[in-house]
């Protein structure tokens, strides 16, 4: 049994509006071929576990890994798929070496969202009988979920669209995102209400892409790399899906999903301790929303932390120097996305978005509306 | 008289759930499309290790893991190598329409090829007028028609 693991290798496609010119599985190659030139590893000898995150509705398909299975080397081989965010592989995967089963694990998450359309295929994702004919999707459910957490804790617009100016000039530094620009906060606040309070760019818009990382046990990723990123915890946990039965002002699931990643890690004050934070921000306020799940400040708090910069690019704590999902990333590969940022800060090879020396950083995805799942991965250096 | 379980009444929501979709045929099978469509011939992709031509093309040879990188024409006969006789309206999702039953699904192996492709046989839909090992060969639309789908092809005929 492995007692710890670490991510050996990173490689993510360039994140573009539409694709197309390649199928998912072209896409999927071009993330897993550039990780194993990467680390030099070979899907035969070395990768005995895949685990990948895609959804059946998105990629139009059911069993969705089943057209990825070539390129991902799950050919009369162990691959399994988790219709989640991309974080979760990462989930398993380390539970998969921790178990003492597999050695080396090949995660991936591809999503093509140019090929259909988010409103329709996001209110499959409502119960038929009780909430889908009201033809809700991410955004409208976003909208109510931002309205209650902005009045319950007196948070403006304009605070919120910091969280918009502050990705989407991180995003100037990030070569693989295709949505960044210096904008003031008139021009963040004159963007079309879509969803009220929501405007056009508060949301994460549609990307085609896929992310691929390799995993590996304590004695194989000593032999693969001089730089592993250690998986130091990991927390997982589901909210209701109703959302009336939620209080949609709190995030009592990422709560839950910090809590078993900072216990795994030993991490008691994560304010203090955590240097970089990458999260899902596929709503601007999830960003105030999620810091606060992630015990970073207290309810209400995070958009003061944000105003004040503590957040910011060279701020205390960087919260989503990558730019964050606002800058383009794909629904379910976001949270992959953001475990393979984290670790490219770790490594010091983050390009201009390295933030400085990184020990731990915390990466949080979340799947369904309003983050009804959420996945917490604790990253460190030693 | 009727008993109260009976009289329960039971709701259900009808519900067409229709998801718009376009997919990218990709790199490898535009190629194997405009072939079909523009010269009416099949190309295969062979693996650069174990030499399987391989249909539909495909970038990673399953079992090697490379890249695929060898285009092979292939013949526009084959070999029949199973077959049913479908007695179910099946839907054409393209069209919507049902195939009008009875009618038959025959996989081929192309000469040149080691994969099979299935489409419908061009033959009474009766078991005495198939067989395993029917040399088979493909019969296209009019090039005008062709659009670059697997709609292309309207069957497979037997050869005499």
């Amino acid at each position: 049994m492995s007692e710890r693991v670490a991510i050996v290798g990173v490689a993510q496609t360039v994140f573009s509006p539409k694709r197309p010119d390649v199928n998912y599985a072209e896409l999927a190659y071009e993330a897993i071929s550039l990780v194993l030139e990467s680390t030099g590893l070979s899907v035969e000898a070395d990768i005995d576990n895949a685990v990948s995150c895609s959804h059946d509705i998105w990629d139009g398909q059911t069993i969705s890994n089943i057209g990825i299975t070539d390129v991902i080397g799950g050919h009369l081989r162990n691959e399994e798929k988790l219709a989640m965010d991309g974080s979760t592989a990462v989930y398993y995967a380390t539970i998969g070496i921790l178990s003492g089963e597999f050695d080396c694990t090949l995660a991936l998450a591809h999503t093509k969202m140019s090929q259909t359309n988010r409103n329709i295929v996001n209110n499959t994702a409502f119960d038929p009988i009780y909430s889908r004919l009201l033809g809700l999707d991410f955004t409208s459910a976003a909208a109510l979920q931002a309205q209650r957490f902005m009045s319950r804790y007196n948070i403006s617009e304009k605070q919120i669209a910091e969280v918009v100016i502050k990705n989407l000039a991180n995003a100037t530094r990030n070569p693989w995102v295709h949505n960044k620009g210096f904008y003031t906060l008139d021009q963040a606040l004159d963007s079309p209400v879509i969803s009220s309070p929501i405007r056009k760019m508060d949301i994460a818009p549609d990307s085609d892409g896929a992310v691929a990382i390799v995993m590996a046990s304590e004695k194989k990723a000593l032999k693969v790399t001089d730089k592993p990123v250690w998986i130091k915890g990991v927390g997982a946990c589901y909210d209701a899906h109703y959302l009336g039965d939620r209080d949609l002002s709190e995030c009592y699931a990422l709560r839950s999903a910090a809590e078993q990643a900072y216990r795994m890690a030993e991490i008691d004050h994560p304010r203090d301790e955590i240097d970089l934070v990458e999260l899902g921000d596929e709503f601007s306020y999830q960003e105030l929303l999620w810091l606060e799940g992630l015990g970073i400040c207290g309810s209400g708090e995070a958009a003061d932390l944000t105003c004040r910069g503590f957040t910011s690019f060279d701020g205390a704590l960087p919260v989503n120097p990558s730019g964050g999902l606002l800058a383009g990333v794909p629904t379910n590969v976001a949270g992959l996305n953001r475990v393979a940022e984290a670790a490219l800060q770790i490594r010091g090879e983050a390009g201009d978005r390295q933030v400085g020396d990184v020990r731990i950083a915390v990466a949080q995805g979340h799947s369904g509306f309003c983050g009804q799942h959420q996945c917490v991965i604790v990253l460190g250096r030693e | 008289m009727k008993s109260a379980k009976d009289n329960v009444e039971l709701i259900s929501i009808p519900m067409v759930v229709d998801v718009p979709y376009r997919f990218a045929a990709g790199k490898y099978m535009t190629r194997f499309l405009t072939e079909l469509r523009d010269n009416g011939k099949f190309y295969g992709i062979r693996c650069p290790l174990c030499n399987r031509v391989q249909l539909p093309p495909r970038i990673v040879c399953a079992v090697c893991h490379v890249k695929n990188s060898d285009w092979i024409e292939l013949g526009n006969e084959g070999t029949l190598v199973g077959f049913t006789i479908m007695y179910l309206p099946l839907t054409d999702p393209t069209t919507g329409k049902p195939h009008e039953p009875p009618f038959a699904y025959g996989s081929v192996r192309l000469d040149g090829s080691d994969s099979v492709i299935d489409h419908f046989l061009n033959v009474e839909p009766v078991v005495e007028h198939i067989r395993i090992g029917m040399r088979m060969k493909v019969a296209l639309k009019e090039r005008e028609d062709r659009v670059g789908d697997l709609g292309d092809i309207l069957h497979f005929d037997p050869v005499t």
